[in-house]
């Protein structure tokens, strides 16, 4: 079941107990957030073309609202009045961007400001909010192919399938067979929509910036500049092609988990063309009532993969139940690598810090806080800052020191994630470096993933196998 | 131009592109006389690209093709018809290979998208002055009477359209004159739109063109436009 629009506004209203002193200010941005919610998507223009889904798009709308709520606390009365006005306008322009509803979308869950409802709403909301490409009938294909691979497709396939099979991010995928009898998946990129998407953001951050955001607006300003940074590289395909090339040598065929390999002669920045994984999806999987062995030994593969691509200094960053494929032999199919972030010094730098600090040395945590968090001196003598985020990492460690297999499907466990990460919303704790908007969109979307196939895995004996020296010296303490 | 003159351009004008004899007082073979038409139009192309369509003249132009101004006037009534000529040419191969590559089974719409995409690949030597084109004998304000030189390539456009539509219709009905400058504007807005798109490969102008024949064809149904997606994942990559 999907959550209704009116109760994640509802969330909204009843997030905040703290009295709040401009009573006027807060009616006002009721108001404002209410009529966010009940705009219909444009119907009758072009604009409906390039709308997304209207569910989909009314809940990026209230993810939105709830980012946005989070700024109007503590702020000087006759700045709001500013800020009221300037959103006044920007939601205007909101309405008529089609694919800046989509940017929202995401700007909205990868900042990880859930809205308070239970987990398994959670869970799949979280795993609904993708970019929706209009679809694209043949002759446009044919057209498109011709003008990124230099000839038709009944040229350079021995057999193309004329009608998508899928729907990917940013296009659709097509089922076809090379001349050297390969079977493959093409997916193919709507024409423009990349820009129109880059288009968009930027839109978006001249929009909100000058709003002024308080004090923190610099580090909102670097998350949504990684944001835009990660969308438009989930927008090329040549980006995604080299990521499935790095994935695709990290496992060897013993582990049951396939990456496709990419045919560069049929690839480019749109067009992107790799093995045919055949397998069905979780829902389909789940719907065959596996037994508890299956979805463990799944789980882990799920687990395994990303903490590989961990250690290989890359985070899957879109964990949904789209890029995971359940085949009939028990592989896993490991599809999707359009949003993959590579780390750079100063993000390996936090994670050798996030290793090191499981050796239990508050020093090295407080450092982590520092850096990860962007903590100075004053903000670390603030005892509920400091708590809520010990709290937070405990959480995302605690599966890790758990002895034997930990049951991702136990309820609690991911309700008290998402309790945490709502208290450090609520209490704007939200500073982070930009690396952590996806990495804890990874956290957050493989743990839901995995709470919905119930999986029960050993982390712990994962993480001694899978980890590296040059990331965590002191791992082998920790676990 | 009097209204004298203006009557006999346009005689003359029609008569070349539908007759394509008689044309000359001198004595010259057909062989001969389509040579010197293909000369015309070929240099015709590359004036325009290098030196603008407003400063390529009649005069240059028969210059660059070896030809006495006079003699270019056996052929061309006006630099607008040869630009008529070049559009012409260019979208009657551009339909050509558009029927070829029909496989059948296709949709309206995708019949629409390819032979109205075709045609642009084939347009592609004539974008720089198409602008032009556009303005001065292309722009539904231009259109005057059936002899102007844009609404050969009207007529032509539309008679095809309108078979195409015919054919994916149960019942034959009667298009109307709306309808038909619904389209035809839509169109237009296509190729003004193209003529001036510099994003990589004119993907703007297909994502455009792809838009407008869903609004077009919806429209032609009555019903409404599909805004998302109806493909159901069935596994595999995506």
């Amino acid at each position: 079941m999907n959550p209704k629009v009116s109760d994640l506004i509802s969330a909204v209203s009843d997030w905040e107990n703290v009295p709040d002193t401009d009573h006027q200010a807060r009616e006002n941005l009721k108001e404002l957030l209410a009529g966010l919610s009940m705009r219909p998507v444009p119907v009758g223009s072009f604009h409906r073309l390039w709308s997304l889904g209207e569910l989909s798009a009314q809940i990026a709308l209230a993810y939105f609202a709830l980012w946005i709520r989070q700024w109007f606390r503590s702020t000087e009365s006759r700045d709001r009045a500013v800020m009221e006005a300037n959103l006044r306008s920007a939601l205007k322009i909101c309405q008529r961007l089609g694919y800046l509803r989509g940017a929202l979308m995401k700007v909205g869950q990868a900042l990880g400001n859930f809205p308070d409802i239970v987990p398994t709403e959670f869970a799949e909301t979280l795993d609904r909010l993708h970019f929706d490409a209009p679809p694209m009938h043949f002759s446009l294909l044919r057209e498109l192919l011709r003008s990124e691979l230099g000839a038709d497709p009944e040229e350079l396939f021995e057999s193309f399938e004329t009608k998508a099979f899928a729907a990917a991010s940013l296009g659709q995928v097509h089922l076809a067979r090379l001349k050297s009898s390969e079977t493959v998946a093409v997916k193919i990129q709507y024409p423009g929509i990349a820009r129109t998407i880059d288009a968009d953001v930027r839109n978006l951050r001249a929009l909100l910036f000058p709003i002024r955001l308080g004090k923190d607006s610099e580090y909102v300003r670097r998350q949504v500049e990684e944001i835009h940074r990660m969308l438009q590289l989930e927008a090329d395909y040549e980006h995604e092609a080299e990521s499935l090339r790095a994935a695709h040598d990290l496992f060897n065929s013993g582990e049951g988990i396939v990456v496709p390999k990419v045919y560069e002669k049929y690839s480019t920045k749109r067009v992107l063309t790799m093995d045919y994984i055949p397998g069905v999806l979780l829902d389909d999987f789940l719907a065959t009532n596996p037994s508890q062995e299956q979805r463990n030994q799944f789980g882990a593969k799920m687990y395994l993969a990303s903490l590989r691509l961990y250690y290989a200094g890359t985070n899957y960053a879109d964990p949904h139940s789209g890029n995971y494929l359940f085949m009939g032999d028990d592989r896993l199919g490991l599809i999707d690598f359009g949003c993959v972030q590579r780390y750079g010094d100063e993000e390996a730098e936090l994670i050798r810090l996030a290793e090191e600090s499981a050796s239990g040395r508050p020093e090295v945590l407080r450092e982590l806080f520092r850096q990860g968090a962007n903590l100075e001196d004053a903000d670390l003598e603030n005892q509920e800052h400091v708590k809520l985020l010990e709290e937070s990492y405990k959480w995302v460690c605690e599966p890790i020191q758990h002895e034997g297999p930990f049951d991702f499907g136990n309820v609690e466990h991911l309700q008290h994630g998402i309790h945490v990460l709502i208290g450090l919303v609520r209490k704007r704790y939200t500073r982070s470096h930009p690396m952590y908007v996806y990495l804890n969109r990874s956290v957050f979307g493989l743990r839901a993933l995995l709470y919905r196939l119930r999986a029960q895995v050993d982390v712990k004996a994962l993480h001694r196998q899978e980890a590296r020296v040059p990331l965590g010296p002191s791992l082998n303490e920790f676990t | 131009m009097s209204a004298l003159t203006l009557f006999l351009t346009r005689r003359r004008y029609r008569s070349i592109l539908y007759e394509h004899a008689h044309i000359s007082p001198m004595k010259v073979d057909l062989q001969t006389k389509v040579a010197t038409r293909q000369r015309i139009l070929t240099v015709a192309a590359k004036l325009f690209a290098r030196v603008g369509w407003e400063r390529a003249t009649t005069r240059s132009i028969a210059t660059s093709a070896g030809i006495a101004a006079g003699t270019l006037f056996n052929y061309f009534p006006s630099k607008e018809a040869i630009a008529v000529t070049l559009i012409s040419d260019a979208l009657a191969k551009a339909k050509e290979e558009f029927e070829e590559r029909r496989r059948g089974g296709e949709s309206l719409e995708e019949d629409l998208f390819s032979y109205i995409w075709t045609g642009l690949r084939y347009l592609q030597p004539s974008k720089t002055f198409l602008g032009c084109a556009l303005e001065t004998f292309l722009s539904p304000l231009a259109r005057s009477s059936p002899g102007h030189p844009g609404e050969l390539i009207r007529t032509e456009h539309l008679e095809t359209v309108e078979r195409l539509i015919a054919s994916h219709r149960p019942v034959r009905q009667h298009l109307s004159a709306v309808t038909m400058q619904l389209y035809w504007t839509l169109y237009l807005g296509v190729l003004a739109y193209w003529a001036t798109d510099v994003s990589p490969k004119q993907e703007d102008t297909m994502a455009l063109l792809d838009q407008s024949l869903k609004l077009f064809v919806a429209s032609l149904v009555g019903r409404g436009v599909a805004t998302h997606r109806s493909i159901q994942p069935k596994g595999g990559n995506q």
